[in-house]
């Protein structure tokens, strides 16, 4: 094992340096840093040129000047020695200095991204491969493949021009005509069509249901100008938190385990109680505040289970857990929407709530519940953009990975023995269909880091995509190469990582040295 | 039993109430945001987007010279005179008074108002200028560089981006008794002497008071008198560098570079307007400067820069309302979509800019003869190019016709009429055959080919070119090797880019006199150079005006090559926004910001 991983360490160094040296060079032919000095004819152009040429060293031939770049980013391996020098950019900032507050960047908008990507791309993938060849699963196939087509940059202008622009025009007199609560009704009714399955009769069902829930919800919504003033309030928290009761307790412990079903819902009642209790608390929350109430929530859900007792305490304890964590979540979602009209109405916003660029509305103040949102509506539409396109590839090997796994023997066993479909699947197939998945999420972790150059781009987030393209573009060739190092690094470690989890998870694979 | 543990219960619940609403802030803040709202109603705020992230509060350096912190100079800092967007100089009283006091030798006395201050309290005045002038003049420098351009000997002080060749003639001023003038003297007349010498625009001066502070010497009075006591440097006998002079200059070299809102005495303002805030490379916020009264009065109090690199990124902005103003690089695309925001309100201004594209003949090879320039100047389509490469940007756009003015100076108009270039309106394949009488000369152009704009400039030239007989070689050259290559003598044309400087006439020698740096095709007129020299001498802007326009007119009757088309400027903003006007320099719209008004 050992043995393995330094063999794999020394091969990536290795890696590591000729790619530095191959991207050196190749950034080094794709421009001169000097272009715009040779055209300027001001009578200090020889000066200018002087002072850029020592900056970036350009009176070294490339292949050389590598070498001295090399010599400085050597300096970064001796740890607390503060000798990392990775060379500085045009503007004359160091480059690692540059990179901190890239990385920074964009953590903060892909992260959201990547893990809902694999949430929602992750259970697509897992209810598909149980309803094999129904219409939700052809449905959810062609969404993903479309969705995974799309050039990025064109889908995002899209979301920008009708999720934000249109939207906030939308909102300025947010009246729903009635065509258009007919168009939204069929919709999500076909969608329930799709997912219902069965005979016609129980398609009609799930159509007439849907199409009259979501009519109802839109008129609503329009009649009482719900998007100016949103807000669930304690009946619409009350009646999904027995909803989230119920859905969680199926899938943690079955409703037939009827202790696990009424600690979930005493949960819910306490959290609808805690709803009004901590309403003063709330108002002045700060993130530690929230980090802590989510602590308390769910201790508050493992006590309810606990003291429910019966002879399987821990799926009660986790049912309630759960649940009170997510009607926790409710309550949090409640309380932004009571700050929506503060933030909509800030002079900073003037009514234009959802952003289409950068990470913030420069110099707003207000609590943290204006700030949150601040941060909510400059991140909605680019992660949106990149779950859409990401959430292709969880689907499709979360799908082909459960189907194979429903197909082995020992969950025919598992279902001959007589245990419940519930068991099956969630106990002895899901958790082995996720093995596969664990290399492609740490890979796409690894990726993180590399950023979203696109995305970036159009939504005008400085992270480490534009560092790189505006650099390639400068030419300025230190932040490139500032670039290449951090994202092959992480590329390379977590390769390995996947390897490694992988031979941990599943006991078949195993590390040869 | 039971109600011990109810009760139990109760008491961790209330300990845990307590140790949130500890953890709770204690700010009473949805109260302070809403005042703070009010406040920002009185004048207003505008937001403006720029391309380039900020990153210097000096930028005057050698990598703090980026347009973006020029511009925030522009606003943060107050002058004797600023450029308006017809290219003229207008002075600016209320800050201080320059006057020429003799014309020989020059001497200039520069006069900064009582009054004037930093926005920390402390006065602007001759302090504040002997700094300045101790950088923008060079004086101290005595590095001797070698042709590689490695410095042998000696030291560089000041890493400063500008020219030092017009304050480079100056002594070491005289300082008046009020504390407040500086009175320079020109070994010889300086054409430029009127932009010479400032302490904003586009040599924005730092606060001498910090500088000193931060390079360990007492206060202002200490380093004025620290650089009076130094001899002029002389790069033939190194001095061994003076190690007060050099922290000084450390700190100003590199002291002022920040992305983020460093300590409020490095970004000190005695303009319009005081940095506020920065949000590293997305956004800053300028707010009004409360001392200032000593120019024109601004009427928005607050202004939001935004750095956004792409052009649709920018147009979507202003669509959406988080941007006011945008000056996105201009391509087909990006004027039509700004067009298509019309009819919401927004204001489209396109314009020439100072850059202009142009087509060089070298001075020797197939081109030694002047009658061969001639003959293939003849065959340059550039109505034909203007109009596939500009016309779809600017419908207005025109060829550019003088080597010297552009139409934004007032003397364009006048040295177009006789310069000569009324004779290569149109293209003359007749009269290019003429010429060449049956000669068929082999033409090598070099260009960049990663330009667009520059290969379809280049095919129509060699299309044109050829029917008159001309073997046109295609010496194009990739983005990073062809710039180097100008001047190297391995082609016999090119076609590129330069910029004039809208003011100042410091530029024309470089590019046309004998020798000049910029001169590439190795032009060489000795009456030119003659009217050159005395250019650079003459102080008097008509008297300039008119040298240029008979230095334009030689270079045209020297077949020297053609201007060809200078590049579309655009800039847009909503309605929200007033004043805002068209400006071809690189200070952009930023011009007139104090004009700038909230509607």
């Amino acid at each position: 094992m050992v043995t393995y991983i330094v063999r794999r360490l020394v091969t990536a160094v290795l890696i590591l340096l000729g790619a530095s040296f191959l991207v050196y060079l190749l950034t080094a032919a794709s421009g001169d840093p000097l272009e715009e000095l040779r055209t300027n004819p001001a009578p200090n152009k020889a000066q200018l040129i002087q002072q850029r040429t020592d900056l970036l060293n350009l009176n070294v031939p490339a292949p050389l000047r590598y070498f001295i770049w090399l010599r400085g980013a050597a300096g970064c391996l001796v740890p607390f020695a503060n000798t990392c020098d990775l060379g500085k950019n045009l503007a004359g900032q160091p480059v690692t200095e540059a990179l901190g507050q890239a990385i920074v960047q964009t953590l903060s908008l892909v992260t959201a991204a990547t893990f809902l990507a694999i949430l929602i791309g992750v259970s697509l993938g897992i209810v598909t491969a149980l309803r094999q060849y129904s219409s939700l699963d052809y449905g959810v196939t062609f969404m993903a493949f479309l969705f995974f087509s799309l050039p990025i940059f064109w889908a995002a202008v899209l979301l920008k021009e009708y999720g934000a622009i249109q939207f906030n025009n939308f909102l300025k007199n947010p009246d729903i005509p009635l065509g258009v609560v007919a168009l939204i009704g069929v919709i999500v009714g076909l969608i329930a069509v799709s997912v219902a399955g069965g005979s016609w009769k129980r398609r009609g069902i799930a159509f007439g249901s849907a199409f009259v829930a979501t009519a109802a919800v839109l008129l609503y919504v329009s009649l009482t100008g719900w998007f100016r003033t949103p807000g669930l309030g304690p009946v619409v928290i009350a009646l999904s938190g027995v909803g989230i009761a119920f859905g969680i307790t199926t899938l943690t412990a079955g409703l037939k385990n009827r202790k696990a079903l009424y600690s979930s819902l005493i949960a819910v009642g306490v959290g609808v109680v805690a709803y009004f209790a901590i309403q003063p608390l709330l108002d002045s929350a700060t993130f530690l505040m929230i980090v802590l109430l989510a602590v308390a929530t769910v201790l508050v859900g493992m006590a309810i289970g606990y003291f429910m007792g019966g002879y399987d305490r821990g799926q009660s304890m986790r049912a309630a857990a759960l649940t009170s964590l997510l009607v926790g979540a409710l309550i949090f979602l409640d309380r932004f929407m009571q700050s929506w009209p503060e933030y909509f109405n800030n002079s900073r916003v003037r009514g234009r709530p959802i952003a289409t660029i950068g990470a913030g509305t420069p110099g707003i103040e207000g609590d943290f519940w204006t700030l949150g949102l601040d941060r909510v509506t400059h991140l909605i539409l680019p992660t949106a953009a990149l779950i859409l396109i990401s959430i292709a590839s969880y689907t499709r090997y979360s799908r082909s990975s459960m189907l194979e796994i429903m197909n082995m023997d020992y969950v025919r066993t598992a279902r001959a023995k007589g245990l419940s479909e519930r068991t099956v699947v969630m106990r002895h197939a899901f958790r082995n269909a996720l093995i596969p998945l664990a290399t492609i999420v740490a890979f796409d972790v690894g990726g993180l880091i590399g950023g979203a150059v696109i995305t970036e781009s159009v939504f005008s987030f400085s992270g480490m995509g534009s560092l790189f393209v505006n650099g390639l573009r400068g030419p300025d060739p230190n932040p490139v190469m500032g670039f290449f190092l951090v994202v092959g690094i992480t590329a390379m470690v977590f390769n390995l990582l996947a390897d490694l989890v992988y031979s941990a998870l599943d006991p078949r694979v195993k590390v040869k040295s | 039993m039971r109600f011990g543990r109810i009760s139990k219960a109760v008491g961790v619940a209330a300990v845990a109430a307590l140790a949130l609403s500890a953890c709770a802030s204690n700010s009473s803040s949805s109260g302070s945001s809403s005042s703070s709202a009010e406040g920002g109603k009185k004048g207003g705020s505008a937001t403006v987007v720029e391309v380039n992230g900020f990153s210097s509060f000096n930028s005057s350096t050698a990598t703090g010279n980026s347009d973006i912190n020029g511009k925030i100079a522009y606003a943060t800092h107050s002058d004797f005179y600023y450029i308006d967007n017809n290219l003229n100089i207008v002075r600016n009283d209320k800050f201080g008074t320059y006057e020429k006091v003799s014309d020989d030798p020059l001497t200039v006395k520069y006069t900064i108002n009582d009054g004037v201050k930093w926005s920390d309290g402390a006065p602007v005045d001759a302090n504040d200028m002997i700094l300045q002038w101790a950088i923008t003049s060079g004086y101290y420098n005595d590095a001797k560089t070698d042709a590689d351009g490695n410095v042998t000997a000696g030291t560089s002080y000041f890493e400063y981006a500008g020219d030092t060749t017009g304050l480079g003639l100056t002594s070491f001023p005289e300082i008046g008794a009020d504390g407040r003038s500086i009175t320079l003297k020109y070994s010889k007349p300086f054409a430029d002497w009127e932009i010479a010498f400032g302490l904003g625009n586009n040599n924005a001066a730092v606060p001498a008071h910090v500088v000193a502070q931060k390079a360990g010497l007492a206060d202002a009075k200490a380093l004025t008198d620290l650089l009076k006591g130094l001899p002029k440097g002389n790069p033939e006998a190194p001095a061994a560098p003076n190690p007060q002079l050099k922290a000084v200059a450390d700190f100003w070299n590199t002291g002022f570079d920040t992305k983020t809102m460093p300590d409020p005495s490095l970004a000190l303002s005695m303009g319009p307007y005081v940095a506020k805030s920065i949000v590293p490379d997305q956004s800053m916020t300028l707010t009004r400067n409360p001392d200032y009264t000593w120019g024109p009065q601004a009427n928005l109090d607050e202004i939001t820069v935004r750095y956004i690199s792409s052009a649709p990124a920018a147009i979507q902005a202003l669509k959406n309302g988080e941007a006011d103003i945008i000056a996105p690089q201009p391509s087909a695309d990006t004027v039509d979509q700004l067009k298509a925001l019309e009819s919401q309100g927004v204001t489209v201004d396109q314009g020439a800019q100072l850059a202009y594209d142009h087509l060089d003949l070298n001075f020797n090879g197939v081109f030694a003869d002047s009658k061969v320039r001639e003959a293939f100047m003849k065959t340059v389509p550039r109505k034909d190019i203007v109009d596939k490469i500009v016309k779809k940007l600017d419908p207005n756009a025109k060829p550019l016709d003088s080597q010297i003015f552009v139409p934004a100076q007032a003397k364009y108009a006048e040295s177009v009429k006789d310069n000569g270039s009324a004779n290569f309106q149109d293209v003359d394949i007749e009269g290019a055959k003429k010429l060449l009488n049956g000669a068929t000369p082999e033409v090598r152009i070099m260009y960049n080919k990663d330009n667009p704009n520059r290969l379809d400039a280049y095919t129509l030239i060699a299309e044109s070119a050829a029917k008159a007989g001309f073997k046109v070689v295609d010496g194009g050259l990739g983005k990073s090797e062809w710039s180097p290559a100008l001047g190297n003598g391995t082609y016999d044309a090119t076609i590129f880019g330069w910029t004039s400087p809208g003011v100042g006439v410091s530029n024309v020698p470089q590019l046309f006199k004998s020798g000049g740096s910029s001169n590439f095709s190795k032009f060489s007129d000795p009456e030119a150079d003659k009217l050159m020299d005395e250019l650079i001498v003459t102080t008097d802007k008509n008297k300039q005006d008119d040298l240029s326009a008979q230095i334009d007119k030689k270079i045209w009757a020297s077949n020297y090559g053609l201007p060809l088309f200078q590049s579309v400027g655009v800039d847009a903003y909503s309605d929200r926004i007033t004043g805002v006007k068209y400006m071809p320099n690189q200070t952009g719209v930023w011009w007139n910001f104090w004009e700038w008004a909230q509607k």
